[in-house]
């Protein structure tokens, strides 16, 4: 598959991006329309322990339980849609495990669809075990070939009936968990932003060939073991990790990553956890799935309502299978994600989609400088650097986080956005590193691979070099 | 975009972080944490100021002038025990530990040269992330927290097969072991490694950590111990050190991560 990069926004103004609606809406499974004009719950589950042990226990809890489960609330409850999100244990990269519960899904979808006329299908969510110290590449992990079995997984659920390809791919991850816990933003800036965005862009075009091949939509992708575990750790109000600045820009800089599986040509709905959504949707056009408030379950972040303003999917993240009050944790938890989806729904219905989606922006935008970069206006901001970069997966990702950083000392010098010194401080200083980088990629890449010779697992072999 | 004209803010939420943020910087902290003997108080500093390029020379005048285990200890130890205080106090975060130990862990590996019969450890900790679980952050994160408090640590890296494990904790007899995962089904590996390690007769305590791993699974099966977060693990690892079984830490646990 070719790369089209993006170098101008789908949207002609930050006004433009609201929840339910996408520049490019997709259709799959039974009956979806995502992006179409109305926003969808995607409900995710995790199987209880033990039963991964065995194919038809495996296959008893995701399809005849969680499955089951979820199609029967939302005929309960009157939801008109469901999509399903199986993101794989890492057990299932053994097609005895995987094959039968993608298949019996797609088959309890497709009997609710004619029974009732339930509109639903599945995401499945591939593991990417590759590991850095073994090879990303096919051919190099001479241990555990977790490359080839990438690729295999691609096909069992495609093969079987899946109706979004996704995965959490890996790419830059030793320098992502090296970038965090050193504080060093320009070792993200590489790892994460240009080795990670080679990955992805190898990876992708790989992954939508499957996807064609086999009638499948390539959904999407997410910088879940960079920005989020950067995010993560800079944790709540009182947390002492890693400094919430430099979240925030690590988020700026993991969406020009993001943004690769689209280029590749997958299109969309890419993952729950890239909360860098309304980054890529403001440049791609494509549709985004978010989670924040209704995903309690499973992470507490500081943009519950704020990140719901431009999404098509709303999602739980993950919970894992077990009874709870109110029927089963997948039946409460899709409850909680479908009757907020209803209620964007009704705003868009009622024509007050907008003031509801500056509700949910108001409500975080100040809660912290994540939240603040994300705000829809500040995303587009943020989009709009990437664009004008579009073709060099370096200065794109540099530009990212550089726009990041200067709406951020913006807000604080307006005094709209508060910071505590020690925030400042890491703002600043990020500020100075990336400042100082060069705007030749060559000259860039040539002095990185240097001075970040000593980051463990770390050779550009994993990349192609 | 609609006006926020006349909305106030604070009635919609707190911002807790600028509310209650420490004033001291850490040199006016430094001022009671730091050893009054100057030759240990400038190693000291090197640690605290995470002057990873300059501690080399500074030990090195400083092995001039007194024994090698009393600048590892009254210098460089104590550095690094002022950077945990001032990450306890929220003036430090985390990049600084980890810079701070970095500095800490080459001083120590030039002043431990001249030690006689190398420098005794407190005990040995064998660490993994469960078999099938890529994610190991924190556990690398403890084991620098570790580590600088004067345990020998055994990284055994992530995705690691129990089998592995188990040789590797009869070869190296540690205090403890513990193990991580992320996901709630790799964290099954841990109950498993218990029972094979108590078939054997091995009844040190195994820590389960990480973000699938809560209290209540830790404790389900025995030799089972919990660390919620990476900088309890060296408050729990003295209670080992000082002869606690897997059932006095369990017991006594709230007092011990509250640092009692």
């Amino acid at each position: 598959m070719a790369v089209s990069r993006y170098t101008k926004l789908a949207y002609d103004c930050a006004d433009d991006m609201v929840f339910g609606f996408a520049k490019s809406p997709v259709s799959y499974g039974f009956g979806l329309k995502i992006g179409a004009g109305y926003v969808i719950p995607e409900i995710n589950y995790a199987p209880r322990p033990g039963t991964e042990k065995e194919p038809e226990k495996l296959r008893r809890e995701y399809v005849d339980y969680i499955t089951k489960d979820i199609l029967d609330r939302a005929v309960t409850v009157g939801f008109p849609n469901v999509q399903l999100e199986t993101e794989w244990v890492s057990q299932m990269n053994q097609a005895k495990l995987s094959a039968p519960v993608v298949a019996g899904q797609q088959e309890m979808c497709e009997k609710y669809h004619e029974e009732y006329g339930l509109n639903c299908g599945t995401r499945q969510t591939i593991p990417d075990q590759r590991e850095a110290d073994h090879g990303l590449r096919p051919g190099m992990d001479s241990l555990h070939a977790y490359p080839e079995k990438l690729f295999e997984c691609a096909d069992i659920a495609c093969e079987n009936g899946c109706n979004n390809l996704s995965i959490e791919s890996v790419g830059g991850k030793e320098f992502a968990d090296f970038a965090v816990t050193n504080g060093d933003i320009v070792a993200f800036l590489f790892g994460v932003g240009y080795l990670g965005s080679v990955d992805m862009t190898w990876l992708w075009q790989q992954l939508v060939d499957i996807a064609k091949k086999n009638h499948c939509v390539a959904g999407g992708d997410t910088n879940c073991s960079g920005a989020n575990v950067s995010m993560f750790m800079a944790g709540g109000m009182m947390d002492q990790d890693v400094q919430r600045t430099f979240s925030a820009v690590t988020r700026a800089i993991a969406s020009a990553r993001t943004l690769c599986a689209w280029e590749c040509g997958a299109v969309g709905p890419d993952k729950d956890c890239g909360y860098e959504g309304p980054i890529v949707k403001s440049i791609a056009g494509k549709p985004t799935t978010q989670e924040g408030k209704n995903c309690q379950c499973a992470h507490c972040d500081l943009q519950g309502n704020l990140i719901a303003q431009c999404c098509d999917l709303w999602s739980n993240e993950s919970v894992e299978y077990h009874p709870e009050f109110g029927g089963t944790s997948v039946q409460c938890w899709f409850g909680s994600i479908g009757y907020e989806a209803s209620l964007m729904n009704t705003a868009i219905q009622m024509k007050q989609e907008k003031v509801l989606r500056d509700l949910y922006m108001y409500s975080d935008r100040y809660r912290g400088p994540e939240a603040y970069i994300l705000a829809y206006d500040h995303a587009y901001e943020i989009g709009k650097a990437i664009a004008e970069n579009g073709n060099d997966l370096y200065l794109r990702s540099k530009a990212a986080g550089m726009k990041a950083v200067e709406i951020l000392l913006k807000g604080y010098e307006s005094k709209e956005l508060g910071l505590t010194t020690k925030q400042l401080e890491t703002l600043q200083d990020i500020n100075k590193k990336l400042s100082a980088l060069p705007d030749d990629t060559d000259k860039f890449v040539e002095w990185a691979v240097k001075e970040y010779k000593d980051v463990p697992n770390f050779s550009m072999k994993n990349y192609g070099f | 975009m609609l006006s926020k004209e006349g909305a106030d803010f604070t009635k919609v939420l707190k911002r807790y972080d600028i509310e209650t943020q420490v004033s001291l910087s850490p040199e006016e902290m430094a001022k009671k944490l730091l050893p009054s003997d100057e030759v240990f108080r400038k190693v000291a500093e090197e640690v605290l100021y995470m002057r990873f390029k300059t501690v080399g020379p500074v030990v090195m005048d400083a092995l001039k002038q007194r024994n090698p285990l009393d600048v590892i200890n009254q210098g460089l130890v104590a550095g690094m025990e002022a950077v945990a205080k001032l990450y306890a106090e929220h003036v430090y975060y985390l990049p600084e530990i980890m810079m701070a130990a970095k500095t800490m862990e080459i001083g120590i590996a030039i002043a431990e040269k001249q030690v006689p019969g190398g420098r005794e450890s407190k005990g040995t900790v064998v660490m993994h992330a469960a078999e099938g679980d890529p994610h190991d952050i924190g556990k690398n994160i403890a084991a620098v927290m570790v580590r600088s408090s004067g345990y020998d640590v055994v990284d055994m890296g992530r995705d690691v097969p129990i089998t592995d494990f188990i040789a590797k904790v009869e070869e190296v007899k540690p205090m403890f072991a513990s193990g991580t995962a992320l996901m709630t089904t790799t964290m099954s590996a841990f109950p498993t490694e218990a029972k094979i390690l108590k078939e054997k007769g091995i009844e040190i305590p195994l820590m389960g950590c990480g973000g699938a791993v809560n209290r209540e699974f830790a404790n389900s099966y025995d030799l089972g111990i919990y660390s919620e977060k990476a900088p309890q693990t060296p408050l729990i690892a003295e209670k080992i050190r000082q002869g606690y079984t897997w059932k006095q830490v369990r017991d006594e646990w709230d007092s011990i991560v509250g640092g009692q």
